[in-house]
């Protein structure tokens, strides 16, 4: 009996620790997402009431060509930047994996992007690829490379192209290092036991390291995809979504909705779009880690 | 005591000391918050922090100022009029008297204006637009700080051109620059998606009789006549002539200041801040910069007033009385006086009396007081509305432009994009 009422006090404790967190989880996460969802459900101006259209902000996105415009953009700026992080946060991390000296330095060292304010990183790649004042374009011109400015930010493409390689810069070495870090718990028994076998680079490469890290692969790719499908800053301070609407994205054209127009109901409904695709990735990425368990 | 006491006793005075700062009222007796625009002008902010800290000491209240940019006043203000705080003070930009009055968050301020000008003397006919809603005004004109041509008189004289008094002046000018080899691209007009894209879009519509509402603010539709001959002026510098850079339609910063100070435009549209930039470094091509007002079209001068600031007392505050009193006091003569003669001729009046002043007895200062006697306020020919508001904001002018220059769509298709889309706003907003 006694014992039994131990436990209620130790639960009832356990209970009253979590207490804390489970109010701010409620207040900061779960109350503005239930409200986004329930904005998103109206017709709501700023300043008004908001009364309760059902689908219809749904409707109005899929009917707008503009939204569709958003859409392609966002799915491009997302693809192109978490393939190209992917790729050179694999190669980070197979480097790094076989440095023996200055290893710690290196990895400080590539680690800075991703410490560096994201603020910071938009303006000064903005003054980068700046068409007249712009490093890469003054220094293309004088080693004789081209004999005009590129326009980074003004041809549709490559204003794409720049705000996907600003974001890689950010992002990459959370790429690298979660998958170094990963890589570090390959035994290395494999390995020897593979080069026994005549295996090359390539091949353990294939058949060791990424068999071995690939959960890990999927968690990091799945968390920036998150992250990358909702960025502001970079788009925001870089482009503004131009030139016209070339890299517009679910962030800044929600912003322009909610904030510049007002419209607070269509601009949760343009934020919330990409979210039936994010939870089927969640679902998809969860699941196969269960059976990688199992 | 146990263990499961004592943690929620912990936990219950945490809580309980995180809740005091939201308990204290935000604006207690002889108190007065003023948000305000920070310019590109500091010394100027600094003058108008002085003399506001100056009036309020006068009047035993002390006083909270807050700032912000072009770039975070509506998020700061729809925030502000969701959860109700919005400040004692707040300067609003040439829409935000419009967007809060007809919300009803505005208190009538004619007394002020009435105070202000026995002072300054009467407001200029075309900034009541953007202020006076029903034959009541919802906000005290601050100042205007308004587009103005910047070009190189030096390249000028160099090919042997007048300065462009018309937007295809502009161009030709623009086309013969380049042609010479001194630029390549000249012609630094952004069709972008911020203030400095959507004011020069509404000048040259306006220019080309392509407003899209009639006198009383209602919708009417940009002219499809008119629409073509102003989006063929400006689509050719970038689809034929290739005198304009699409960097400009982004916000890449290669049409700003900088940009023009580094010697690669001959042209941009501006506020005064490049010469206060020039003269204050004392820069070099201070000598080879000039100004005009800005281009004219077939339906004349129509230029427009966007970057416009006003005083404005949100009926959310308990302390009406003194912070109308505080206005008054900042847009007293001497006050008003000492702020426009230190803002490098950034802060133009909208009253008629300090537009007379000496100060603006020069060259450039006659150009700068002639645009904004010239400007009209968005929304024109009508008066301002949230409509009209929301047609600038949701960047409907540029985008219909930039439609046809970067998405490679026929003129007349971006003109019926856009009055879709101005009219379903309209639909939304009715003027009442």
């Amino acid at each position: 009996m006694n014992a039994l009422t131990d436990r209620h006090r130790e639960r009832l404790l356990g209970y009253a620790l979590i207490a804390p967190v489970a109010i701010f989880l409620a207040g900061l996460v779960a109350y503005p997402f239930l409200s986004a969802i329930y904005l998103s459900l109206t017709e709501k101006i700023v300043g008004y009431p908001a009364h309760f259209v059902g689908l219809k902000n749904y409707e109005s996105l899929l009917e707008s060509g503009r939204f569709r415009i958003v859409a392609w953009n966002s799915a491009a700026f997302t693809v192109g930047s978490i393939v190209v992080k992917l790729v050179i946060g694999m190669a980070m991390a197979l480097a790094l994996h076989h440095v023996v000296r200055g290893n710690q330095f290196i990895r400080g060292i590539l680690l800075l992007p991703w410490v560096i304010p994201t603020v910071v990183i938009a303006l000064t790649w903005k003054w980068l690829m700046d068409l007249f004042r712009g490093l890469i374009n003054v220094a293309l011109i004088d080693v004789g490379v081209v004999r005009s400015g590129v326009h980074w930010l003004g041809d549709p493409t490559l204003a794409m192209v720049s705000v996907i390689m600003a974001n890689v810069w950010r992002g990459f070495p959370f790429f690298g290092v979660s998958f170094l870090a990963a890589m570090q718990t390959v035994p290395q028994e494999l390995y020897d036991a593979a080069a026994v076998d005549g295996a090359g680079g390539w091949h353990k490469f294939w058949q060791i390291t990424l068999p071995s890290i690939k959960g890990v692969v999927a968690v990091v790719t799945l968390l920036s995809t998150i992250v990358t499908l909702n960025d502001f800053n970079i788009v925001y301070i870089m482009t503004r979504g131009g030139p016209g609407a070339a890299t517009h994205i679910f962030a800044t054209y929600s912003y322009e909705l909610g904030i510049m127009s007002q419209r607070w109901g269509l601009a949760m409904a343009a934020s919330l779009a990409s979210l039936p695709l994010v939870a089927l990735l969640i679902v998809a990425v969860v699941r196969y880690l269960h059976r990688e368990e199992e | 005591m146990t263990t499961l006491a004592k943690m929620l006793g912990v936990l219950i005075a945490l809580l309980t000391i995180a809740a005091v700062p939201l308990l204290e009222p935000a604006s207690a007796a002889g108190k007065l918050s003023l948000w305000r625009l920070k310019t590109y002008i500091p010394p100027a902010d600094k003058i108008l922090d002085a003399n506001a800290q100056e009036c309020a000491k006068k009047a035993g209240i002390e006083l909270a100022i807050q700032t912000y940019t072009f770039d975070d006043m509506w998020t700061k203000f729809t925030a502000a009029i969701e959860a109700k705080t919005l400040p004692d003070i707040a300067e609003l930009d040439a829409v935000g008297p419009a967007r809060l009055a007809n919300l009803g968050r505005l208190s009538d301020v004619s007394d002020v204006v009435a105070a202000a000008t026995k002072e300054l003397g009467p407001i200029l006919s075309n900034a009541d637009g953007a202020v006076k809603f029903g034959g009541k005004y919802y906000a005290v004109p601050h100042y205007a700080i308004p587009l103005v041509l910047f070009y190189r008189s030096d390249i000028l004289t160099k090919v042997g051109a007048e300065p462009p008094d018309t937007w295809e002046d502009i161009q030709k000018v623009s086309e013969k620059v380049k042609k010479a080899g001194v630029q390549d691209f000249p012609n630094g007009f952004p069709w972008n998606r911020t203030g400095d894209g959507y004011d020069p879009a509404m000048s040259l519509l306006w220019s080309y009789g392509a407003a899209w509402v009639d006198k009383s603010g209602k919708f009417t539709g940009i002219p499809k006549a008119q629409g073509l001959e102003a989006l063929k002026v400006v689509t050719r510098a970038y689809l034929a002539d290739k005198t304009a850079a699409f960097d400009y339609l982004s916000w890449s910063g290669a049409t700003n200041n900088e940009a023009f100070m580094a010697g690669k435009i001959t042209f941009t549209p501006n506020g005064p801040s490049i010469l206060f930039q020039e003269e204050s470094t004392q820069h070099p091509l201070l000598k080879d910069t000039a100004i005009k007002v800005m281009p004219k079209g077939p339906a004349g001068r129509n230029l427009a007033l966007t970057f416009v600031m006003n005083w404005a007392v949100p009926s959310d505050g308990k302390q009406q009385k003194e912070a109308k009193a505080l206005i008054g006091c900042v847009m007293a003569r001497e006050n008003f006086v000492k702020y426009m003669t230190g803002s490098f001729r950034q802060m133009v009046p909208l009253f008629a009396k300090p537009l007379d002043d000496a100060y603006w007895n020069t060259p450039s200062g006659k150009i700068i007081v002639d645009t904004v006697k010239q400007g009209h306020p968005v929304g024109w020919p009508g008066p301002t509305t949230p409509a009209a508001a929301e047609v600038v904001s949701g960047n409907v002018l540029t985008d219909m432009i930039t439609r046809v220059i970067v998405d490679k769509v026929a003129p007349e298709a971006a003109i019926d994009e856009a009055n879709k889309r101005i009219k379903e706003i309209y639909d939304r907003l009715p003027v009442k």
